[in-house]
């Protein structure tokens, strides 16, 4: 991979104050009541708990890097970009079909009712590739939790603040389901055992795992069928000329 | 932004090549397109879909929404708003803009945005309205202003606004009118604070050095949710990096629940708390006796007067155990001077007010933290030429002094919201009939709705400029249009705020204004033109700028360049060698002054009134996701907050049979409300909260509706007894099921 | 009687034709679409082509859905236009004599692969069922290639309509309707196959094959191949007033024939 952008977040500074949502919904113009973003909240315990009683974690579509959202799309309009690491929606080959909806862990992607397609965070793909703006939710933060950048760039901040936290950077993943996502969490974040094992719908599992061997077989057989009577008709001489033959 | 919203030529041809009948599809086209929230009603401006790759331009502005400021940067595609953009360059805002800030977008395209100037066809509040050309409008209204003048003196007008840029626009036009009523916004919110720690300290208010703070208490204050700039910030940063936070409030907001302790306190009891900590930081000596000697005065009277006031004294009155009193006494006095109580900012709670914001002044005295890092800040010396100086004319047959004067002790001189809207109602002293509100709403802002109504029934003539059609608007004769901050020039202004110093701003349109709006400054240029006052206002914007700027190119190159003029000033040290502009040149911590007025030189603890069997104290607070009544009617913004449901105690929730989202009604001794119930942990027992802003009795905020129910309808009329400042938490509420 | 007997008729042979493209065009351009290459049984490289010679994939699925609708269009036209010879067809292929018909596809193969003369051999009789206007084997790919079509077309447009007028509690139908189109076609393009040969590579039907251009098959071909519906037609030609016009396949039913099936 090129790049590899990556959103590295500190939630122990999250004061849950939506600015991130807001930002997303505004320049994304996503419909009301359906988000690319999240805050996911915790109540700690009191007596482990350093500073606070709740905790908040930020979150969005993780950019993993063997997304499971991938393999559950059909026709590949959702897929991951070489170029920057990003997992990407070809607008014009979603059909909205929603199988990638319970594939992710992290029920990151959402059917947008007006276009009915599946839409989530693309860390604000238009925003950066044509006017080289940051995502929304990283500028308007305010206690600025959120670090964004290639990590596959030693001169980016994000990789260095990886780098310098590598042994205490926090992968949400359900046990079932490891996907290598591409967002960090610094230090203690909760809650941490949220992520859902990926479900992808029945027809598509079974496309995945049998039918296609198994077309491939039925149609290979087919296939094998007429080669055999083609070969039989070209290899050995008209049935009359043999029956002719025979019976003379 | 993603190209999902545009017709995508896959679905075009697929559209176009499929021929079958399919009603359907054709009647679905709109849903590709449309959301109200985004169109616009007139061909004038650009319906323009953000998302394509025109060309983006960056324009510099301050966002409008709350009192903060934040410096912006608009993102704008052939006029039009596409992205709000926080200014990096800002040291205030610290480079953020908030939920509110990013809808600023909403707000500037709200479908419901009022359009022409409008008069009222029917019964006040009836909804009725037929439109006015500007000329007809300014015309009428000039009539109105020369006719009310006639009959009641000059003083028969009243001038309100809320804290906007060209707000002082007002203030000049009523000095030049010759009205003495400008009792405004700033009455129902900190006049309190800022009294207390001015008789103090010399100055009010104070600033704030949060991030250099070691040890904070803050009082009610909610620093995580009501969001100020940039002490919401450097709070984070400061506890990251390792101060402490001490939170003091009923209810458990964001803040109390990520500060190290949070004591859900007595409401009203806060100045036991900070008596008793006095008492033993006295007692235990402390202190540090240079800076009291060197800074301060009435250090005597002070350690007489708080000996009573024990920690176990004061764990009777707040619920505080004393032993985490007598505690948090001596870590804060061993951060001092780098410790504070954090002064807060809208101080509108109890009859008291004053008093408790003085005993916060005064334990700040103790710490020696003026004008200190850590501390409490002085005011900057940065101040801008006075542009277009006039003089007002003189009156002569206006009365002697404003109608609600000498209503209170220590009242500010603008006079005060609710004293005035008493003179209204009562035509006592002398009647005043004409009131022009500018980007304020007192129908939502001020407590005891009915009453609200009631004086607006016994105006004249009332004249709102608003962006939309709020409360007040709507009970208003004449409602004028005016831009939103995006659309308009403003003068420069200076504003300092707690750890990031004074900065100068200022505005340049971002997009043309919409619609038929005129800005506040040509409303007031229209109607001095037409009472011969025309002189008072005859410059433009820029050339008023020009003028407050002059010989500060440094100033205006940072505007132009950056957007904004940070200070960078020294914050500490301003008054080394200096007097304080206390009578007695130092820190107060006994008032000779009110001494002289009759009153208690040093606070005397005044218990709160009990709650009621079977009731509740209501209290305000605030949310990071909106703002009272102006963010009313934003759709980004409804989708966080869309209604105000009633914070109760799970206990007392029981005890009346109400579950978590019925249908309750909340009554008061004034009126009553119908709303819905949130049964939470994280409020007392005898307590209940309300967001304000909801319950509107407008038609015209389509989006919101009459959801939810209006604080201001069930608040009592308090005031703050030494200065007159609203008091919004001495209302007892009943509620039960509807 | 003349030398050859008509069997498809030009609306036939067009539709037939206009049958296969739309097929083939549809098959390329469904496996183009298909880019999940764990699921698409030629792999990574074949919609990537696809992709490249349309200039995108949202150009392919454009191609794909406007030639479904066209192909849907023309059948439901043809259906409405065409009500009775449309019946005949699907009464001529879904009509089985489950005996007779079971003996020849039990046999038919085998004499495609092993031959006549190793059938005789292993001691079977090589004489096979005579067939009606399609025989058995014919029907045995049109019934499935009908029902799947339909399925094909319903699925299709359930697709078609997710992302223009299906709410999201209906997008089970179109993940469902993935599958099934999918398994549809699959087997489908297996019988092709099949058809493919048969129709048009095995040398003994060829003269059936030209007929799906010209129209018309040789009379010793329909006396072999088609019997019953060579009976019917000389049937039909004695109870007509005036001999020696052409004959159209309206077959109004295969008569029984007396001829003893030995196996």
């Amino acid at each position: 991979m090129k790049s590899q952008y990556a959103m590295i977040i500190d939630s122990s500074k999250c004061i849950d104050c939506k600015a991130c949502l807001a930002a997303c919904k505004q320049v994304n113009d996503l419909p009301e009541d359906h988000w690319r973003n999240w805050i996911k909240y915790s109540e700690q315990d009191p007596q482990s708990a350093e500073t606070h009683l709740v905790h908040f974690q930020p979150g969005g579509c993780m950019q993993c890097n063997t997304p499971t959202c991938v393999e559950a799309c059909p026709t590949r309009a959702t897929y991951k970009d070489e170029r920057d690491g990003t997992v990407k929606i070809d607008y014009g080959l979603c059909i909205g079909c929603g199988s990638c909806i319970p594939a992710c862990p992290y029920g990151a992607r959402y059917r947008n009712p007006i276009t009915r397609k599946v839409d989530k965070c693309d860390f604000c793909d238009f925003w950066r590739n044509n006017f080289g703006l940051e995502p929304a939710c990283v500028s308007t933060c305010p206690t600025k939790a959120r670090i964004f950048g290639d990590i596959h760039d030693p001169k980016t901040r994000a990789y260095q603040v990886l780098r310098e936290n590598s042994d205490r950077v926090v992968r949400l993943s359900n046990p079932q389901t490891e996907t290598k996502p591409n967002m960090f969490y610094l230090k203690n974040t909760a809650p941490k055992d949220w992520p859902k094992p990926a479900r992808t719908p029945d027809p598509i599992k079974a496309m995945l795992c049998c039918l296609t061997p198994g077309l491939q077989g039925i149609l290979g057989a087919s296939i094998l069928g007429a080669l055999v009577m083609w070969g039989k008709q070209i290899f050995t001489r008209s049935e009359e000329e043999q029956d002719d033959r025979e019976s003379e | 932004m993603n190209n999902s919203n545009k017709i995508s030529r896959r679905r075009f041809l697929a559209l176009a090549g499929s021929g079958l009948a399919s009603a359907g599809i054709g009647g679905h086209l709109g849903n590709l397109k449309a959301r109200a929230e985004d169109t616009l009603p007139t061909s004038d401006n650009s319906t323009q879909e953000p998302g394509n790759k025109d060309k983006l331009e960056s324009r510099f502005s301050f966002c409008n929404i709350c009192p903060n400021k934040c410096g912006l940067i608009a993102r704008v595609q052939n006029n039009r708003v596409v992205r709000l953009d926080p200014n990096p360059e800002h040291s205030k805002s610290r480079g953020m803009i908030c939920a509110r800030g990013n809808a600023g977008i909403q707000q500037l395209y709200d479908p419901d945005r009022l359009k022409y100037p409008l008069l009222r066809k029917g019964k006040r509040g009836e909804g009725k309205w037929q439109r006015l050309s500007w000329e007809e409008a300014l015309d009428l209204a000039a009539k109105k202003f020369r006719d009310i003048a006639d009959k009641y003196t000059r003083c028969g007008w009243w001038f309100t606004w809320g804290a906007d840029a060209q707000a002082h626009f007002v203030h000049r036009f009523a000095n030049v009118f010759g009205s003495y009523h400008i009792a405004n916004h700033e009455s129902l919110c900190f006049w309190t604070r800022n009294r207390g720690f001015l008789d103090v300290f010399g100055e009010g208010p104070p600033y704030p050095d949060v991030l250099n703070s070691k040890y904070i208490i803050m009082i009610g204050a909610n620093r995580f949710e009501s969001l100020i700039t940039p002490d919401s910030i450097d709070l984070m940063t400061a506890i990251q990096q390792g101060s402490k936070l001490v939170v003091l409030d009923p209810r458990r907001t964001k803040t109390a629940a990520r500060a190290h302790e949070w004591f859900p306190v007595k409401p009203g009891t806060d100045m036991a708390f900070i008596l008793a900590l006095m008492q033993v930081i006295i007692k235990e000596r402390l202190y540090d006796p240079e800076v009291i000697h060197k800074e301060t005065t009435g250090f005597n009277d002070l350690e007489k007067h708080v000996r009573s006031y024990t920690p176990e004294w004061a764990a009777r009155e707040t619920g505080i155990p004393a032993r985490d009193i007598r505690r948090i006494a001596r870590e804060m006095a061993k951060a001092a001077p780098a410790a504070m109580v954090y002064p807060g900012r809208r101080s509108s709670t109890y009859t008291n007010s004053t008093e408790i914001w003085r005993s916060f002044a005064i334990l700040n005295g103790l710490l020696g933290n003026f004008d200190r890092p850590g501390g409490l800040l002085a005011r900057q010396d940065l101040s801008l030429h006075e542009a277009k100086s006039y003089l007002a004319p003189w009156y002569e047959d206006n009365p002697k002094e404003r109608a609600d004067a000498h209503k209170a002790p220590l009242m500010f001189e603008d006079g005060a919201m609710q004293t005035m809207r008493d003179a209204v109602i009562n035509e006592d002293p002398y009647p005043v009939k004409g009131l022009f509100a500018y980007h304020t709403n007192p129908m939502q802002a001020m407590p005891n709705r009915e009453k609200t109504r009631r004086m607006l029934e016994n105006m004249e003539f009332v004249i709102s400029v608003d962006i939309k059609m709020s409360d007040t608007a709507w009970m208003s004769d004449l409602v004028l249009p005016a831009p939103s901050a995006l659309e308009r020039r403003d003068p420069a202004s200076v504003k300092q705020a707690g750890s990031a110093g004074a900065c100068v701003y200022t505005r340049d349109p971002v997009v043309p204004p919409l619609f038929d709006s005129k800005s506040v400054f040509e409303i007031l240029q229209g109607l001095a033109k037409r009472l011969d006052l025309g002189k008072f206002f005859d410059f433009g914007l820029e050339e008023y700028r020009e003028e407050q700027l002059k010989g500060m190119p440094e100033v205006k190159k940072a505007l132009r360049e950056k957007g904004v003029y940070n200070h960078n000033g020294s914050l500490y040290g301003l008054y080394k060698d200096k007097p304080l502009r206390t009578s007695s040149g130092k820190i107060e911590l006994s008032s000779a002054r009110y001494k002289d007025k009759g009153l208690d030189p040093i606070p005397v603890y005044e218990r709160p009134q009990e709650v009621p069997q079977n009731s509740f104290r209501l209290v305000v607070g605030r949310n990071a996701c909106y703002t009272n009544s102006n963010t009313q009617n934003n759709w980004l913004l409804l989708q966080f907050v869309p209604n105000n449901p009633l914070w109760i105690n799970p206990g007392a929730a029981k005890k009346l049979g109400i579950r978590d989202g019925d249908q309750i009604k909340v009554s008061s001794s004034v009126s009553h409300v119908l709303t819905v119930a949130k049964v939470t942990q994280d409020i007392r027992e005898d307590t209940v909260c309300m967001w304000s802003g909801f319950g509107n009795i407008s038609d015209g905020l389509t989006l919101v509706g009459h959801k939810g129910g209006s604080v201001a309808e069930l608040l009592e009329d308090h005031i703050d007894t030494l200065n007159g400042n609203a008091a919004l938490h001495e209302t007892f509420v009943t509620v039960k099921q509807a | 009687m003349n030398n050859k007997i008509l069997r498809h008729n030009t609306s036939d042979i067009i539709l037939h034709w206009f049958n296969a493209l739309c097929w083939f065009l549809l098959l390329i351009t469904g496996l183009g679409v298909l880019g999940n290459h764990q699921i698409n049984p030629l792999g990574k490289w074949f919609p990537a082509m696809m992709e490249s010679l349309c200039g995108g994939a949202e150009c392919l699925l454009t191609v794909h859905e406007i030639i479904g609708l066209v192909w849907i269009s023309a059948f439901l036209l043809y259906l409405l236009l065409n009500f009775r010879a449309s019946m005949n067809f699907l009464r001529e292929i879904f009509t089985i004599h489950p005996r007779r018909d079971l003996v020849w596809l039990l046999k038919k193969p085998l004499q495609l692969t092993i031959g006549n003369k190793a059938m005789r051999r292993l001691g079977l009789n090589t004489e096979l069922p005579p067939q009606g206007f399609y025989n058995v084997g014919q029907k045995a790919f049109a019934q499935p290639a009908v029902i799947l079509g339909l399925i094909i077309a319903v699925t299709g447009i359930i697709m078609f309509l997710s992302d223009k007028v299906l709410a999201e509690e209906q997008t089970v139908l179109v993940i469902w309707s993935i599958g099934i189109h999918y398994v549809a076609v699959g087997l489908v393009t297996a019988g092709l196959a099949i058809h493919i040969f048969m129709a048009a590579i095995n040398i003994e039907e060829r003269p059936a094959f030209y007929s799906m251009f010209s129209g018309y098959v040789p009379v010793e071909h329909v006396k072999y191949h088609n019997p019953l519906w060579y009976e019917e037609i000389i049937q039909e030609e004695q109870s007509l007033p005036d001999s020696g016009t052409s004959r159209t396949q309206e077959a109004t039913g295969v008569q029984e024939q007396s001829t003893a099936d030995k196996i």
